[in-house]
């Protein structure tokens, strides 16, 4: 008995504790897009060109780059993972959806440009003012004119030709003082086809390095000739002397219409391998230039194959009626439950409450830790699972019934009724169990969502039932109270002298 | 009414052999009906497997016939256009590049007058839905397999036939409704076929694991043939399986409800047509289907055949007779675990209360409660383990 104590504390000690540290750090299960609104995305790769497999590596690549591209939007709390061979992008809340989903899976080009100028305060503040004064339409004439012109020279232009000069923010800098203004990007000595422009192709490799006078630091390494080094050189040449094509004596490294790094150019000229951009980088900023210098272009071409835009009215009002469905589900359970098995019955729904309780702090940490959202599909699973769970209690109920009809005692029906119940309760459970993890293994997007929180409501089916319900009943049979002993409180009918039908009486042979 | 008592006190005594032919008709004819429906009907597929684009906006007063006349020239027009609940609208149309898509929803927010963000976009390639069912498919096949092996392992490999024979049976049925009544099939159908999988087995399950265990005690005793005694298993099993299938149509139903009411659930009660179609038949199917296979093909093992010929020899005529009450007692109380098919008239050691005792109560069985208690309460076996 002390035994079956010690489980029931112990597991409502669990729940408990599971539920405040839920509470006290502030987990929430975190919501799919489908229940709060937003938009996803689901890319897969085209094959490579030349036939060759896509590696694990060059996917995780193409993952870190759009995340890096999809931050650079400003949204908040993008994800974007990896199922399988496809990536899985999802943006929460409502701006500029569309753009984002049609950014996400371009290729874009790494490309190398002569700066301009950068804007200073003194441009935020005639910007500013010019633009407040067009928008209140006071000027005209020739004042218009000029003032359009200084909005025009600071307003960002993210898509213009490569042909075209163009204004661009740099990544890490949102404020206005991140515009740089550019020159067009330079065509190569020797193009290998006609207009071709510097870009990335240049590029052999880059490593983020570290040492002691200059901290972190990112060593690119071009290709030799053309497309290569000697492209290179050229603008570094033109920026170097401050010439009027280069008069920031900048190049600028353009990627997505963003601006990853504008180092100033100290020499006229570079081998190919003995060039560094320092500045005052941090690890993570210098490997994520490296990145980006490596695989400013997506190493994969990319094609949308789901896409899913859902308003936030129509995500809430799901997540309600998930909500809502689950409470009145549990509802009519409870009174069912109560009704047929009365004092089991509430055992039953304490039981499902434990379960329910382990089930959310785990659900809020797999969102808060693992970034696992809890999608419509996740919740019908959990919906699902409310019948599932109670089954078990009914395995067990059903066979103490039996057992005392069969003339037990409540109490030795009670403890020899158990272990047989929990062996079936067990074996069928197994059979969701293996549902659960072929499903998970084996299928992708809602699927897969559904079959883990399947899965996890089983297992804590099989912990509620072993360290709760069981437990609870076999203290209750042994209980010095009236009420421990009557029948009735187990929802199981007086026992009348014979049954009708039976005729034959007499001892088993 | 009188039923309903019955079965609470446990006290009914179904003849379900005597139902099972006439049952299993049924079963053959709806599984011919739907597969009949598969063919010549076909399954409505939503865009998920057949790529397109569906847009649901929150449109009140905007009828059908509006959106079809806002719609014109959009390529939209022709596609399916219906309310959800009261106050939304879905489009549903065969384009998927951007261009044409984003057209249709500029045409739809302004229909409704809402924002350009406030309509639900979905748009499948359609090469994506090919690998959905194929990857589906590629799941179903291993689940079958690795469910067949367990079972095999834990139960026997004859169960394993009945569990999947029926489980097939369920499936086939519920999308032959699906196929009748063209309902729209998206994931969460597939989600529900694969949740009636999962019902339909916790309950073929606990059926087979009664059987085994009333089983191993009916047959040491060689006067029951195995389809009396599955009947005795049935009828011990049957209020389990009417209750597991009430507590799990409960939150159904629920669903299905509150699913008609929001319009934002349409996930929702797709979901549960399904499961409800499901269930109901999972909980016949266990009972009836997956049972009756596994009492044809034991009955036809030469040991079942043996004891069934011996008491046709007996009684002169065949047909299932009632566990008499005296072995009901004694299928109440455990004496062994042992394989069903072993026989020999001897108990095996394995019992874990002491045999005489057993038998005794079992006579006591009816017995009032109170005399029993009253008598010499057995005691509780003192079992260290759990």
């Amino acid at each position: 008995m002390r035994r079956q104590l010690t489980y029931v504390i112990g597991i409502i000690a669990i729940s408990v504790a599971g539920l405040a540290y839920t509470f006290a750090a502030g987990n929430e299960p975190l919501l799919g897009l489908d229940l709060q609104g937003g938009a996803s995305v689901v890319l897969e790769p085209e094959p490579l060109p030349d036939g060759q497999e896509i590696t694990e590596e060059t996917l995780d690549q193409a993952v870190d780059i759009i995340r890096n591209r999809v931050d650079g939007l400003g949204v908040r709390e993008p994800e974007v993972t990896r199922q399988g061979e496809t990536i899985l992008v999802q943006i929460p809340g409502v701006d500029d959806q569309q753009r984002a989903i049609d950014l996400v899976g371009q290729t874009a080009e790494l490309r190398f440009r002569p700066v301009i100028e950068q804007a200073t305060f003194d441009d935020e503040v005639s910007f500013n003012a010019a633009l407040a004064a067009i928008e209140a339409g006071e000027l005209d004439g020739a004042a218009l004119t000029e003032a359009q012109a200084i909005v025009d020279r600071w307003t960002l232009t993210p898509d213009a030709a490569t042909s075209e000069p163009s204004v661009l923010q740099e990544r890490n800098n949102p404020s206005f003082q991140g515009r740089i203004r550019m020159g067009p990007v330079p065509t190569v000595l020797e193009p290998e086809v006609p207009g071709q422009r510097l870009t990335g192709e240049a590029l052999e490799s880059a490593a983020a390095r570290f040492n002691v006078q200059q901290g972190w630091s990112v060593a690119p390494i071009f290709t030799s000739g053309s497309p290569g080094i000697d492209d290179f050189n050229v603008i570094a040449a033109a920026c170097n002397a401050f010439q009027p094509s280069c008069p920031a004596g900048r190049v600028a490294i353009e990627i997505d219409g963003f601006v990853e790094s504008a180092p100033s150019v100290n020499a006229a000229s570079f081998e190919r391998d003995q060039i560094t951009i320092s500045g005052s980088f941090t690890e993570e900023e210098a490997k994520d230039l490296a990145l980006a210098l490596n695989f400013g272009a997506l190493p994969l071409e990319l094609t949308p194959q789901e896409s899913r835009i859902v308003s936030s009215t129509l995500g809430e009002d799901a997540l309600d009626a998930g909500v809502l469905a689950g409470l009145i589900g549990v509802l009519l359970v409870s009174i069912y439950l109560i009704a047929y098995y009365r004092y089991l019955g509430v055992v039953a729904i304490v039981s499902l409450l434990i379960s329910g309780a382990l089930l959310w702090s785990i659900v809020a940490w797999l969102g808060a830790s693992q970034g696992l959202a809890l999608t419509l599909a996740g919740v019908t699973g959990l919906i699902v699972s409310i019948g599932v769970s109670v089954d078990s209690n009914v395995v067990y109920f059903e066979h103490l019934k039996e057992d005392v009809k069969g003339g037990r005692t409540i109490r030795s029906a009670v403890e020899r009724s158990f272990p047989i119940a929990y062996s079936t309760i067990v074996k069928a459970n197994v059979a969701s169990l293996i549902a659960a993890v072929v499903l998970y293994t084996l299928t992708v997007g809602q699927v897969r969502g559904f079959a883990l929180f399947l899965g996890l409501a089983t297992v804590l089916d099989l912990v509620a039932t072993y360290f709760f319900m069981g437990p609870v009943i076999r203290i209750l049979a042994n209980l010095d109270i009236d009420l421990a002993r009557k029948p009735s409180t187990y929802g199981i009918p007086k026992a009348r002298d014979a049954t009708p039908e039976s005729a034959t009486t007499g001892g088993a042979s | 009414m009188k039923t309903l008592r019955m079965l609470f006190r446990n006290e009914h005594h179904f003849d379900f052999p005597a139902m099972w032919r006439t049952a299993l008709v049924g079963s053959a004819v709806l599984v011919l009906i739907s597969v009949g429906a598969l063919v010549f009907r076909g399954l409505n597929l939503g865009i998920e497997f057949e790529g397109g684009t569906a847009w649901e906006v929150t449109a009140p007063g905007v009828s059908v016939a509006d959106t079809r006349d806002a719609l014109g020239g959009t390529g939209a027009e022709s596609g399916k256009i219906q309310t959800l609940g009261s106050d939304a609208i879905r489009v549903r149309a065969d384009l998927d590049t951007q261009d044409e898509v984003a057209v249709v929803t500029a045409t739809l927010a302004e229909l409704a007058s809402v924002d350009v963000t406030d309509v639900s976009v979905t748009t499948v390639g359609p090469s994506w839905g090919d690998q959905i069912t194929s990857k589906a498919r590629n799941a179903l096949f291993w689940f079958f397999i690795i469910v067949a092996g367990y079972i095999a392992v834990r139960l026997e490999w004859k169960m394993a036939v009945g569990a999947l024979v029926a489980v097939a049976h369920d499936i086939v049925i519920s999308v032959g409704v699906y196929a009748i009544f063209q309902f729209e099939v998206t994931p969460a159908t597939v989600i529900a076929f694969l949740t009636i999988m999962g019902y339909s087995l916790y309950d073929t399950i606990v059926v087979y694991d009664k059987v085994r265990d009333v089983g191993g005690r009916l047959t040491v005793t060689g006067r029951y043939t195995y389809s009396e005694m599955m009947n005795q298993s049935l009828n011990q099993v049957l209020m389990r399986s009417i209750n597991t299938s009430i507590t799990s149509v409960l939150p159904v139903l629920s669903m299905l409800l509150i699913g008609s009411v929001f319009l934002g659930a349409l996930t929702l009660q797709e979901f549960a047509i399904a499961l409800l179609i499901g269930i109901l038949v999972g909980t016949y199917s266990s009972v009836f289907v997956a049972a009756s296979v596994v009492a044809y093909m034991k009955e036809r093992e030469a040991e079942n055949r043996a004891v069934a010929d011996k008491i046709r020899a007996r009684e002169g005529e065949s047909g299932t007779r009632r566990v008499s009450e005296d072995d009901v007692a004694l299928a109440g109380i455990p004496t062994t675990r042992e394989r069903p098919s072993s026989s020999g008239g001897r108990t095996s050691s394995s019992q874990r209360s002491p045999r005489g005792q057993a038998a005794q109560r079992g006579a006591a069985a009816k017995r009032t409660q109170a005399s029993a208690r009253t008598g010499q309460p057995p005691k509780p076996r003192k079992k260290k383990k759990s």
